[in-house]
Parts: C-alpha cells; sequence; structure tokens
C-alpha cells in the first residue's frame, strides 16, 4: 500500500502491484520506456493493468493526480494515497485517447522545467494503429511507434505545450498491459501528415 | 615487483574497524563498558546536541550512536540521520502548543518579572568555571544519593507544569504585531529539496536539525556587526512538550509522549516598514529538539535576520538564505570534508596532465623568446 | 526521565535497499524527469546514507531505488574494483539487497555505479552507468547563487563559462579544466560530467546506455540519456584534448601490467622514485592479462 496508514496488503493475486519488489521491477520497464522513447515495454503481468501499476510505482501522497474522466475505482485512488487535483495543478494527469484534456497541464518553468506533468493516456492498443516517426534524445537515427485510437488533437496540443524547451509535459501511452513513452524532447510525425 | 597492489581494499577497512574498536576499548582489563542510560543521563547535552543534529527525537539511539562514534557528535548525529531515513513518514503532525510545556527552566533578559516568574533552572550561567577536583573520584554512594536528596520534600503538585508565554504579552500591549497563522503547509525538508527562494518554515527547520557550531559563527557575524538584529531574549525556555497527534482511527487529538525541546524568541528593534500598521518590534524564532541554548539564540537571532534578507534582499552573510541554509548542516559540510582523504589518483593524474601541458607550453614561449633576443 | 526503556530490537532491522518505499518513489520519479530533460539538474530530497556526503551518497540512492533481484551489481572507484571506498560501497549493497549478485566484470553488470572513471569496455543498452557526483553545477565557477544559475541554465546562456574558458587560453594557452569539463547535453543543458577525467567524456556521447548522475549533498540528479549528444566546451581554434599519454619521443605509454596503449593510465611512483603507468581501469587489467596469460611488468622485474 502506498498510503502508509494501511497497515495490511489484500492477499489478492491482483495486488502484487503494491508491493515493493512487484514495484520495482515495474520502474525498470519505465526506465527503459523513458530511456528509449517509443519502445513498446511489456509492463504488466496477468491480471495487472499497466495504469495502475505505473501509478502504483510512482505516485504516493507527495504526488498529485487529475482524474478528470474518473478512469480509476475510488478505491485505487484511495489505496495510491495520491493527493487528487485538477488538471492545471497535478504532477500526474490521467486522460483518455479519444479526450484531450480542456486544461493546460503544468509545464513548469524555466527554473523548474521538471515540474512539467507527466501525462498517462490510456489507449485502446500499441503495436497497431497508425505510425509515429520518432527522433531525439534515447533514439538511435528513427523509431517507429505505432498506437491505435489517438484523437490527433493530442499531437497538436503536445507540440504546442512543448513548443518552449525545457519547458512541456512527458507522455505514457498506455494500453492495458504495455507502455510506450513520449518524453517531451521526442520529435515526432504522424504517418501521412506533414 | 614494479607496480601497486590492487587488491586489499577490503582487509584495510576490516583493519580500521577492529583498530578503532581496540582504541574504543582501550582501558583493557581496568574499564567498564559505557551503559546507553549513563550516557543519556550523564552526558545529556551531549544526547541533546546529537538528537537535535540528528533530527529524530530518540534520546536512546542517540545515546548508543555517541558510544559506537566514540563521542564524536557529528558522526553520532550522523548515524542517526542515517538511521532516520529508512523509516516512512506516517503524517503530517498538527502544529504544536509551546505553551503547553512542562519546563524546566525559562528566563526573560526584556523583563525583570514576567507572567509566572523567571525560573533559572539546571543552568552553568553563573556558576564559576573551577575544576570541580572532587568529581574526579566520585564515589558511587555520593553520586546516588543526589537526585533522591534533591527531590525530597517537594510535593509533585508545588510547581506549575506551564507558564504564559512573555510574547503573548509583548502583543497585548501591540509592542508585537498581532499572530497570524499560515495558511501554507510547512515545508517538510525531509521531503522536498530547498530549492531559492524557500519559504520560512523551510529555513527553521533546516535551522533547527543544524550543526550548533556553524549555526552560532554565521549567528554570532550577525552579533558582531555583519548584520543589525540587536536582539533582546523575550524568552528562553527549556522543557518537556507534550505530543499530541490525531488518533488513526477517530482523529480525536491524543498526547502521544512529549519531547524534550528549547525554545527561544528574541525581540529586535522595530522597523517602519515592515508593515502598513503601526510600528512595532520584530519577532525572531528559534526551537529545537533537546537542551541546546546557544543553538536556540542562534537560530532565533538568524531566523530575524532571513526574514529582513528575504524581503529587502541579504545586506549581510547571516541575511543570505542560500548562504546560510546551504552551509549550516553538519553531515553534509562533516561529509563533504571527509571526502576528501579519498583517493583522487584519476583527477589528479588528469591536473598533472594539464599543468605538463601548460609548463610545456610556458618553457616553449620562453626559450624562443631567448633565442630571438 | 526515561531510565527504564529499552531499544526495540526491530529497530535495527533494514529494509531492502535500505531506503524506505517512498524515497525510493521519489528518486524514481526525479530519475523521470531528468531523463525527460536531458542534463537537467532535478532536484530532490536526498536522503542520509550511513557513509559520507561526498562518498557517493547521491550515485548510491539511485543504484538503491533501480536495484532488485535478478541485477548485477558492480562498483568502482578511480576505475578500481578494490579501492577502499568501491569496497565499501559493494558491501553495504551486498548487505541491504540480499539476491542481488556483485561482480567485477564490466560485460557482466547491469548497473554499474562509480566515481571518477567510466569503464574502459563499451557499455550495451542493457546497463544503466551511475555516477556519483560531487559538484553538479558546471556554473558555479562563475555564478555563486543557484537562483541565478537556474535562470541561466534554462536559457541555455553559458556565455559567462565560454569567457571564462576564454581567459584560459589568453593566460595559459590551454583550457585548464583538467576533469569535470563542461558538457553540452542535446544541445541545451550544460553539465559537470562528475570529476571523470577528460578521457571518458567522449564516451558519454551517443552512449547505447543510459547515464545518470547522483549529487547527494547537493541534492540532484541528472541523466544522460542513451543515444544523445554530449559535446565538450570548446572553440574551433582550441579544440577539447584528452589527456596525453605519450612519452618525451611521443609514444604511446603501454601500461605495465597488461601492456594497453589504449586505456587510462595511473602514475605511479616506485619505491626507487622511478614511475610506471598502469591501467586505472582493474577489470579491464586483469581480463587483458587472463586472455595473453603473460604479465610484462612481471618479467621485467
Amino acid at each position: 500500500m502506498n498510503d502508509p496508514m494501511t497497515l495490511e496488503a489484500p492477499r489478492d493475486v491482483r495486488m502484487g502491484v503494491w508491493q515493493p519488489p512487484r514495484q520495482q521491477r515495474a520502474f525498470r520497464g519505465l526506465l527503459t520506456a523513458f530511456s528509449y522513447p517509443g519502445r513498446v515495454v511489456h509492463l504488466a503481468d496477468d491480471g495487472e493493468s499497466a495504469t495502475l501499476l505505473l501509478l502504483a510505482t510512482l505516485t504516493d501522497g507527495a504526488s498529485r493526480l487529475a482524474d478528470p474522466e474518473r478512469r480509476l475505482a475510488e478505491d485505487d485512488i484511495r489505496r495510491l494515497g495520491v493527493r487528487s487535483s485538477a488538471v492545471e495543478s497535478a504532477d500526474f494527469v490521467l486522460c483518455g485517447a479519444a479526450h484531450p484534456p480542456q486544461m493546460t497541464p503544468r509545464l513548469g518553468s524555466l527554473e523548474n522545467p521538471e515540474q512539467g506533468a507527466t501525462l498517462i493516456i490510456q489507449v485502446p492498443a500499441l503495436e497497431e494503429g497508425i505510425e509515429l516517426h520518432l527522433t531525439g534524445p534515447g533514439i538511435q537515427a528513427e523509431q517507429t511507434l505505432r498506437v491505435a485510437g489517438v484523437d490527433p488533437a493530442w499531437w497538436r496540443l503536445r507540440d504546442e505545450w512543448n513548443v518552449h524547451f525545457p519547458l512541456g509535459v512527458d507522455l505514457i501511452l498506455a494500453s492495458e498491459r504495455a507502455v510506450a513513452v513520449l518524453p517531451r524532447t521526442t520529435r515526432l510525425t504522424v504517418e501521412g501528415v506533414h | 615487483m614494479g607496480y601497486v597492489a590492487i587488491k586489499g581494499g577490503g582487509r584495510a577497512i576490516a583493519g580500521a574497524e577492529a583498530a578503532m574498536e581496540a582504541l574504543r576499548c582501550a582501558e583493557g582489563e581496568a574499564g567498564t563498558p559505557l551503559t546507553l542510560a549513563a550516557i543519556e543521563q550523564q552526558l545529556r547535552l551531549l544526547t541533546s546536541r546529537v538528537v537535535s543534529e540528528g533530527g529524530l527525537y530518540h534520546p536512546r539511539l542517540a545515546a548508543l550512536a555517541i558510544k559506537q562514534m566514540q563521542g564524536d557528535t557529528l558522526e553520532a548525529a550522523f548515524a542517526l540521520r542515517a538511521y532516520r531515513s529508512t523509516k516512512p513518514r506516517l503524517l503530517d503532525l498538527p502544529v504544536q502548543e509551546t505553551r503547553q510545556m512542562r519546563l524546566i527552566r525559562r528566563i526573560s533578559s526584556a523583563f525583570k518579572d514576567i507572567p509566572g516568574g523567571q525560573m533559572l533552572g539546571p543552568t552553568t550561567d553563573y556558576a564559576l568555571r573551577l575544576m570541580r577536583l572532587d568529581l574526579a573520584d566520585e564515589s558511587p554512594e555520593a553520586f546516588r544519593s543526589v537526585s533522591r536528596r534533591f527531590l525530597d520534600g517537594v510535593a509533585d503538585n508545588d510547581l506549575p507544569d506551564s507558564y504564559p508565554k512573555v510574547v503573548d504579552a509583548l502583543r497585548e500591549e501591540g509592542l508585537l504585531p498581532p499572530l497570524t497563522r499560515s495558511r501554507e503547509a510547512a515545508f517538510d525538508i525531509t521531503r522536498d529539496p530547498l530549492v531559492f527562494p524557500v519559504p520560512r518554515s523551510a529555513a527553521l527547520a533546516t535551522m533547527a536539525r543544524a550543526e550548533t557550531g556553524s549555526l552560532l559563527a554565521i549567528a554570532y557575524s550577525n552579533m558582531r556587526g555583519y548584520g543589525d538584529v540587536h536582539p533582546t531574549i523575550a524568552e528562553l525556555r527549556v522543557g518537556y512538550l507534550p505530543v499530541v497527534l490525531p488518533h488513526p482511527v477517530t482523529g480525536e487529538p491524543v498526547e502521544a509522549g512529549e519531547v524534550l525541546v528549547t525554545e527561544c524568541e528574541v525581540v529586535a528593534m522595530y522597523e517602519g516598514a515592515d508593515s502598513d500598521g503601526p510600528p512595532t518590534f520584530t519577532l525572531g524564532y528559534g526551537a529545537c529538539f533537546g537542551h541546546n541554548e546557544v543553538k536556540a539564540i542562534s537560530m532565533a537571532i538568524l531566523d530575524r535576520a532571513l526574514q529582513k534578507g528575504m524581503r529587502d534582499g541579504p545586506a549581510n552573510p547571516s541575511e543570505d538564505p542560500e548562504f546560510v541554509l546551504l552551509h549550516v548542516d553538519g553531515v553534509d559540510s562533516m561529509g563533504f570534508a571527509s571526502h576528501y582523504k579519498m583517493p583522487h589518483y584519476v583527477t589528479f593524474q588528469s591536473d598533472m596532465d594539464r599543468l605538463r601541458t601548460t609548463q610545456d607550453k610556458a618553457d616553449a614561449a620562453q626559450s624562443s623568446q631567448g633565442v630571438e633576443s | 526521565m526515561n531510565v527504564s526503556y529499552e531499544l526495540p530490537l526491530d529497530d535495527a532491522a533494514y529494509s531492502f535497499g535500505f531506503l524506505d518505499e517512498y524515497a525510493k518513489r521519489e528518486v524514481r520519479r526525479t530519475i523521470l524527469k531528468a531523463i525527460c530533460i536531458p542534463g537537467y539538474q532535478t532536484p530532490y530530497a536526498s536522503r542520509e546514507m550511513p557513509m559520507g556526503r561526498g562518498f557517493g551518497t547521491g550515485g548510491l540512492q539511485v543504484t538503491l531505488s533501480l536495484i532488485g533481484e535478478g541485477d548485477t551489481v558492480k562498483v568502482i572507484d578511480q576505475g578500481a574494483d578494490d579501492s577502499v571506498n568501491a569496497v565499501n560501497l559493494r558491501h553495504f549493497v551486498e548487505l541491504t539487497c540480499p539476491g542481488v549478485d556483485t561482480t567485477e566484470r564490466t560485460t557482466e553488470a547491469s548497473l554499474i555505479q562509480s566515481r571518477h572513471r567510466i569503464p574502459e569496455v563499451a557499455l550495451s543498452e542493457s546497463q544503466v552507468m551511475i555516477l556519483q557526483v560531487p559538484y553538479p553545477d558546471p556554473l558555479v565557477v562563475v555564478e555563486p547563487s543557484e537562483a541565478r544559475r537556474k535562470v541561466m541554465h534554462g536559457e541555455a546562456d553559458y556565455s559567462r563559462l565560454l569567457t571564462k574558458l576564454y581567459e584560459d587560453i589568453v593566460q595559459f594557452d590551454e583550457i585548464t579544466i583538467s576533469h569535470r569539463y563542461p558538457t553540452r547535453i542535446n544541445g541545451h543543458y550544460v553539465i559537470d560530467p562528475s570529476p571523470i577525467p577528460r578521457y571518458d567524456v567522449p564516451r558519454l556521447d551517443n552512449s547505447p546506455a543510459l547515464i545518470l548522475l547522483g549529487a547527494g549533498r547537493e541534492k540532484k540528479i541528472y541523466a544522460v540519456p542513451p543515444y544523445t549528444r554530449a559535446e565538450p566546451l570548446a572553440f574551433d581554434d582550441v579544440p577539447f584534448r584528452v589527456e596525453d599519454f605519450r612519452d618525451a619521443q611521443g609514444a604511446r605509454r603501454p601500461c605495465a601490467r597488461c601492456g594497453a596503449t589504449d586505456s587510462f593510465l595511473d602514475e605511479l611512483i616506485d619505491d626507487d622514485g622511478n614511475k610506471q603507468w598502469q591501467c586505472s581501469d582493474s577489470d579491464y587489467c586483469h581480463s587483458r592479462l587472463a586472455e595473453h596469460d603473460t604479465i610484462p611488468g612481471e618479467a621485467m622485474s
């Protein structure tokens, strides 16, 4: 449990995501995904949700999470011990691929760009759908990423938010089991769009 | 053999450990190991310093650290801090009320008499620093009877256990600005890095676990003239502060125990520019775990100096939050001073390469000049 | 007075990786942001570790936040696995991380924590390099205030640092920075790459492995992501130069032990006052000896 006042972990198999060794393994998967943008990393095991696993790995009472579409179960938010917040002030924002947020997430500042938010976009599928062509740090020459069901408005918003490096947002695309990451430094062209 | 053996680091460390241990026990047959209770009680000011600088109120563990580190306060406080790193933070403590302190000592240098009265309590302030040779060969019987005789005939309810605060009286008279409670949550220096500018709560928390000597040195620079606080001690109090926590189930406040703390409030000369209201005195605040009066006074003076620096920009080192707060932590400064003892072969090799290259260039330039002349 | 209480024995037990899970989570969040903003000194609430600030506490907090069962860790100091500080840190990892293997072989390691060197053998994508950092900010030589330095970094304004380098050239006809050579990452942030020699700086450029830098005392973590540009600051007419290991005749000195002419060398002075040169990377030296099965150094004596 990430909430320190919850003393005992339930014994359900699905509850593995709350255990430190599981979170350590998940973090190493995330580390690979962040280091090599666009590579699909299979994060979750059977019965686990990649989104919940990555949130359990990265968030606790010291972080603020916005979930404007209520994608998480109340019970899971409570177990995370995370502070709920509006999109504009959240460290982590959970969104759907079909619904780009109306609000601008935190972009950080020139002095403190790390305060730019991490957006977790739940996508129907990775490794299928349209092709994204990626270049930038972590990518040797070019990386191709296929992702399904993402509203094209997302890519335009991402460009807008990331126009003034080092300010910007970092994206985690999460399917049911896998993740791929687009840090603010990754340059992206969408197949067929110029 | 032309080259230095690469192996052997592990053996050297084990040897160093054994040598330290041999010195700790060098009394041999004649010696008696120190008990933790003896350290905690008889060296209580040392224990106080270590709980304060360690930032963890655990006098018994502090006593253990003092014993293990053979009396080195920097190392002992460090061990306590490192231990603290392994423990999760369970909750945000609500504001604790020092008016409720069970006092062993309180004085004010601002007034001859204060509500509740001055109480000198345990202090060496007015003791003559003459060697007490009788302590050199103290009999256990005499030692054991002191405490009993001191409390003999004193009824438990003879002493009021809490006193009103001097600054409250000053506030009532309008000499100090009224108390305003900050809406902002206190900055937690154990969880958030100091990124300047920092709020006052971050400065107070940093100073509360600062190394006493470092804090004193910077405060002293202000007292001597690199600054202009000119403080008067409104009140210095030492005692046991009840720690009140919300009950984990009901949320009702419950007293979980008490901690020995030292608190100091200094009043400084008024400044018209402080606010739009009438001029008032200004306040500097110091508090820390344990019985550490010099530290609490130094902290209160620096708090006042830093408030001025945060408002007007620093005119002196003691008013510069970055300068003060980044240089008073004993664990940081002592660790860094010690690290110079580690091998630096690679960087020194690199230094030599640069020096030789520039020397060669200088030689070449000189000899070519010699040819020309 | 609390004369009667005893120390609870379980208080002395430490959890896997020493740090509590909240501390690890914070370090993990910081590492990911550091990767997203290459070269940016990301602040975090560095914890006290049971060894001195300056002895590798920053690197260690990074290592302990990454480490888990199945990892193989290598710890080096000055290039050597058996240097006192490396032994001490490795021992601490062994003590607090049951189920983790340690190794002296660069090629076998999944995590490499190092002070002052990057191994001679090229790293791979399956490895993470963790460097211990005493001074994270290259701008400190020209600007003491951190608040002002943060603005300069954000704007990628390194004019004052370049001026400093230029003044060096005017005075000495050479850039005198020996180690901790300021290096620009992905064309924006300039980092202090930790006190690695200039010899190791080119290894930061386009590395297949992630490189993480941890400064415990200064409470910063920064990263050089894989396949990212890392360029030492220099001028067109005064290029960046690595340490020179040539003798007076201009021949590259070999390691006295393994004969390598392609490694960073330590200069040693023996009891007779003679100089010798020997690989700083002990694993590289041992591996070459094992391959060739001859010891030129011994043959000479």
